[in-house]
């Protein structure tokens, strides 16, 4: 036992064993995010959503998953099957590297980065491109425009979540998420103390969370009515079902850096950490699953209006005030 | 700010939804009340003393309009009066093209083909949907009928019908009265 503990004392170890563990959780985890996701829609809706497979449909995510790797895969003659076979693996890979810093509970992380949150934040942003390699492979126009816009948005939304995550780390004085939680747990969580920047910056987080990872309504590189499905028309199979799912992971793990940046993490008045961790993000995806089945998709040049003129100003003087608050604190 | 308020009273609608029990039902294990009057699929009927109404004589046939009526007409002698007499040897009617506009319906001279108000079960093949002989006289003992059938749609339209060629000279000598 003790020899074992020693051995997860190496860091290199230590990552490989815990990351092994959080990414079959999270696979897992986001497999049965699409039975809520649309049993959740469905009450939105005053449907039932899926009944057939198994109790209450409960077996759904699996019969979906069958579904996903028995079908065609399907290589367009003229895509470059090199970069249109490896898009869908990469975007998988920066959606799950971002789980690496993320704090569960003070013992389960797989690395504890002095630079987290500038870790979580630039590989979260990198997941746009994979998606444009993929949409440039697949030789469609559709696809190229669904890229083109999930690029402009990806890059666009990437300065106002930078600022808003900024906020926090200002108030806090760190870097590291740890130590973040660690700071709210003494002080007060940042999205309620001190009142003002911490809450506005929490929705701004949230809005630009949903941004970039093109969920309703910023759904616009994929905007079925117009572009068929954006970057992803010409994948099929499990290859689609990759780009699927590192979405998910996507809004999942933005939802539990929010949770970690402006909920105070794993703190709770009881109870293991890890529970408070978990039940805080995932009240957060209900948010994010409700707002993308309530609302309607932003036209493109509104998505950049919104973001140039309204949230990279207001992230402006959100972070204008945390920092003469920090300041005038001392 | 429009915007704004629009964006949360929409989504304080979804919440209300959200919490209401959902009002579609888990067809086909369920099925909600119909309306009185809904016509859903299809049957072929036998006469009082049990004897097939349809006399292949086609009508229904040639006014499908989306054509998915076959009729193999055929004559034999029938067992119940000993007189030979017309018949449907086969009688084949597709459901999956079929536009549920009754007029075959309106058309049939001995109500043989009537509508029944419980619909056909969805099925994995095509072949389920195809109403054959054997599936429309199985529906005539199986699925409640809808209220109707040739005559009682003649009856409606015309009331008089069956003193048609008595009244035609009165009618006529009527009409020309009003016209000097």
């Amino acid at each position: 036992m003790n020899e074992a503990l020693e051995l997860l004392a190496n860091p290199w170890i230590h990552g490989f064993v815990f990351g092994a563990v959080i990414v079959t959780a999270l696979m897992s985890v986001t497999a049965y995010i699409t039975w809520f996701e649309r049993k959740f829609a469905a009450r939105l809706h005053s449907r039932m959503g899926p009944t057939m497979v198994g109790p209450k449909g409960l077996l759904q995510p699996i019969a979906d998953g069958l579904k996903m790797i028995q079908k065609e895969d399907i290589v367009p003659r003229d895509a470059d099957r090199l970069l249109f076979n490896a898009a869908p693996a990469i975007t998988l890979f920066f959606a799950l590297a971002v789980a690496a810093v993320i704090p569960f509970s003070p013992g389960l992380l797989a690395s504890n980065l002095d630079i987290g949150v500038l870790y979580a934040l630039a590989v979260s942003g990198l997941m746009g491109f994979p998606v444009w390699v993929g949409a440039w492979a697949s030789n469609n126009k559709y696809a190229l425009f669904g890229g083109m816009r999930a690029v402009a948005q990806a890059i666009s939304y990437e300065i106002p979540m930078v600022l808003s995550a900024l906020v926090p780390v200002v108030l806090a004085g760190s870097l590291s998420i740890g130590q973040i939680v660690e700071y709210q747990i003494e002080h007060g969580w940042f999205a309620f103390w001190p009142p003002g920047p911490g809450i506005f910056a929490f929705v701004l987080f949230m809005l630009t969370a949903l941004a970039e990872g093109n969920r309703i309504p910023f759904d616009i590189p994929e905007a079925e009515s117009e572009l068929v499905a954006g970057p992803t028309t010409e994948y099929t199979g499990i290859k689609f079902g990759l780009f699927a799912s590192a979405e998910y992971i996507h809004s999942l793990l933005a939802s539990a850096l929010g949770a970690a940046l402006f909920l105070g993490g794993w703190d709770g008045p009881f109870g293991i950490p890890v529970f408070w961790m978990l039940l805080k993000t995932c009240m957060l995806f209900v948010g994010v699953t409700w707002i993308r089945w309530t609302l309607l998709r932003f036209r493109s040049d509104q998505l950049m209006a919104l973001c140039w003129v309204y949230l990279v100003p207001g992230a402006l003087g959100l972070l204008l005030i945390t920092g003469l608050y920090v300041h005038v604190r001392g | 700010m429009g915007y704004f308020i629009a964006t949360v009273d929409s989504l304080w609608t979804t919440f209300k939804q959200a919490l209401r029990e959902p009002t579609t039902v888990n067809y086909p294990f369920e099925q909600r009340e119909r309306a009185p009057r809904i016509r859903a699929s299809f049957a072929l009927t036998h006469d009082a003393n049990g004897e097939e109404n349809c006399i292949g004589c086609k009508k229904c046939e040639n006014v499908c309009p989306s054509e998915v009526i076959t009729v193999v007409a055929g004559k034999r002698t029938s067992p119940v009066t000993n007189k030979g007499r017309g018949y449907a040897d086969d009688f084949t009617l597709n459901l999956q093209a079929c536009i549920i506009c009754e007029l075959c319906v309106q058309v049939c001279p001995t109500d043989a083909i009537i509508m029944t108000q419980e619909q056909e079960k969805p099925t994995f093949s095509r072949e389920g949907l195809t109403l054959t002989m054997d599936k429309l006289y199985a529906n005539e003992k199986q699925k409640r009928w809808a209220w109707a059938n040739a005559t009682v749609l003649w009856d409606q339209q015309d009331p008089e019908r069956g003193a048609e060629k008595k009244e035609e000279p009165s009618a006529e000598t009527t009409s020309s009265e009003g016209a000097s």
